[in-house]
């Protein structure tokens, strides 16, 4: 190889291992970028940081004029061009060679006004826990990682279970480890088939199902048009779907209270669509015939292109009703997952039935209440064959009527816990079909030596196997 | 207007008396105890009735009358007779 040859091909390897670098520092950077991504939402305040106390990292960002040569400039400041940046001509991130002080030495680049745009510290972009964290747990402090900073969280032991109270560490979902994949979707609707829900709620507002525009109101053929902008009430036939019991708005907290909002607490989707569909009255009781209309309502909804992949239904009796388990399969025929209570009575459900719980359909997913210390909730019902899982239902903390929050205790709360998981399954995987999905939460639990035999999966529901984390 | 326990309590004699056909004087309370109920029909569902299933907090109310005991259940937004020959009825909710 002659001389000439050598240079040439000394200047492409040059220029390919710095286009190698640069590439690769992009790559980290858009990495660093993702993993931000998946911690703060909208509400969580961001300040910036200095890098200068980071090590190896560059401390700052300089803009130069075109055509300037920026390695020049900065070799004679004994500073490294660490990486240009591609996109934005002349931007290139400096290392401090002699690590001085940051803003003395972008004054010193700014100074140099000819030849420079602009110069700034290299902020990392990071959470500010400085006001919330006065109002977090001790306990959670250390390892903030993907956690929200929502006040009331340190209560939630069913998402992240720390041994506080007297509970058990790791008796719960593992909300923190599934939130690292997905912390939910607005695309994804869950109905609240209960009480209602008070969709005015300063933690649920933001994630309420609203009819879109382009969708027309409800139309029955008895019932006649309802403008059902918040979802339904066959209560009272009505479109105003207001909880005035507590119930249905404490079960919809528990699914997607907004996350990382600041504010109370945290549902297991950050973000989902609620829609409340309101057939028990305000004493918490309800019939038959209104379960069906709003499974109906839910259906219809569905066929006109919402979104709607699943329905809690924290409620029962010890009633079958033909009709209802019609209703219910008309919903699984819809792809609709039914996440049903399995009871309060402390019974086996193999021997005296519960419904809708009970009903042998393919969407049907039935849920005991386990305390904080992975045991079966004393109250709540099983079923080696008709209860599928369990999950957590005692001393739950959630939102309730008035801007409000609550502890309430019944397999009520631990049905939503499924319906929520479901919801950031679905988040995850959106064409996941029903059938799987239910089969995915399933099989993704964590065996518990004392369900056996009590539960069909015969353990607690784990949110982060099921997403596969 | 909902309930609470002295309300809850006077409606449940007046029910009682009407179901017996005696008179208030005739119905006494042996008993009005604060506990939890396993769902919010108080345990005491009527009919295919269904109901939440989140723990409730209430009152039993235990009356007597003609030498027999009488189960009712409370809360802030009803009155149940329980078991009353064999049927529970919801009172007012």
């Amino acid at each position: 190889m002659n001389r000439g040859n050598f240079l040439v091909h000394l200047m492409i390897a040059v220029v390919l291992v710095a286009l190698a670098a640069v590439v690769g520092q992009i790559g980290r950077w858009r990495s660093m970028l993702k993993v931000q991504d998946t911690t703060p939402k909208k509400a969580a305040k961001i300040t910036p940081v200095k890098v200068a106390e980071l090590d190896g990292r560059p401390e700052l960002l300089v803009r130069f004029k075109s055509g300037i040569n920026y390695k020049q400039v900065a070799a004679s400041l004994n500073d490294r061009v660490e990486d240009q940046i591609e996109s934005v001509d002349g931007l290139v991130a400096i290392d401090d060679l002699d690590d001085a002080d940051v803003e003395a030495t972008v004054r010193q680049y700014q100074s140099m006004s000819e030849l420079v745009d602009y110069a700034e510290p290299n902020f990392q972009i990071a959470l500010d826990d400085s006001v919330d964290r006065n109002s977090r747990p001790a306990a959670f402090a250390p390892n903030p990682v993907g956690a929200p900073n929502d006040p009331l969280f340190s209560d939630q032991w069913a998402l992240n279970n720390t041994g506080q109270n007297g509970g058990k560490a790791n008796a719960h979902i593992d909300a923190l480890k599934a939130w690292a994949k997905t912390q939910g979707s607005a695309e994804v609707v869950v109905a609240v088939l209960d009480t209602g829900v008070d969709y005015t709620h300063k933690d649920l507002a933001e994630n309420m199902w609203i009819r879109p525009a382009n969708l027309p109101e409800y139309t029955d053929g008895e019932l006649g048009t309802i403008d059902d902008l918040h979802g339904f009430d066959a209560n009272a036939n009505a479109g105003d779907p207001m909880d005035d019991n507590g119930h249905g708005t404490h079960c919809a907290g528990i699914i997607g209270a907004e996350g990382n909002n600041g504010e109370g607490i945290s549902g297991i989707n950050w973000n989902v669509k609620i829609m409340p569909l309101k057939f028990l009255g305000r004493g918490g009781f309800g019939d038959v015939k209104d379960a069906i209309e709003s499974i109906n309502y839910a259906i219809q909804r569905k066929k006109a292109g919402v979104n709607l992949r699943v329905i809690n239904a924290s409620w029962g009796s010890t009633q079958r009703s033909k009709a209802l388990e019609d209703a219910i399969k008309a919903a699984s025929d819809a792809g609709i997952l039914f996440v049903a209570a399995a009871g309060n009575s402390s019974t086996d459900n193999d021997r005296r039935a519960h419904y809708p719980s009970n009903y042998d359909l393919p969407n049907v997913l039935s849920v005991a209440a386990l305390d904080r210390n992975d045991k079966l909730a004393s109250f709540s019902n099983y079923g080696a064959k008709t209860v599928h899982v369990a999950a957590p239902g005692r001393e739950i903390t959630s939102t309730w009527l008035g801007d409000q929050y609550r502890e309430a205790s019944g397999t009520s709360m631990a049905a939503p816990q499924v319906a929520g998981i479901a919801a950031l399954i679905l988040a995850s995987e959106p064409k996941l079909s029903m059938a799987k999905l239910r089969e995915r939460i399933m099989k993704s639990a964590d065996p518990i030596d004392t369900l056996t035999g009590k539960v069909v999966v015969g353990g607690r529901l784990n949110a982060a196997k099921a997403l596969g984390e | 207007m909902g309930f609470d326990r002295d309300s809850a309590t006077e409606a449940a004699k007046r029910d009682l008396a009407r179901r017996l056909g005696v008179s208030e004087g005739e119905v006494s309370v042996s008993g009005v105890t604060a506990r939890d109920f396993p769902d919010m029909s108080l345990g005491a569902p009527v009919g295919d009735e269904a109901s939440a299933m989140m723990i409730a907090t209430g009152w039993e109310i235990d009356l007597k009358a003609n030498g027999k005991t009488y189960e009712y259940r409370a809360d802030k937004y009803q009155l149940r007779a329980k078991g009353f020959e064999g049927k529970n009825y919801l009172v007012k909710g």
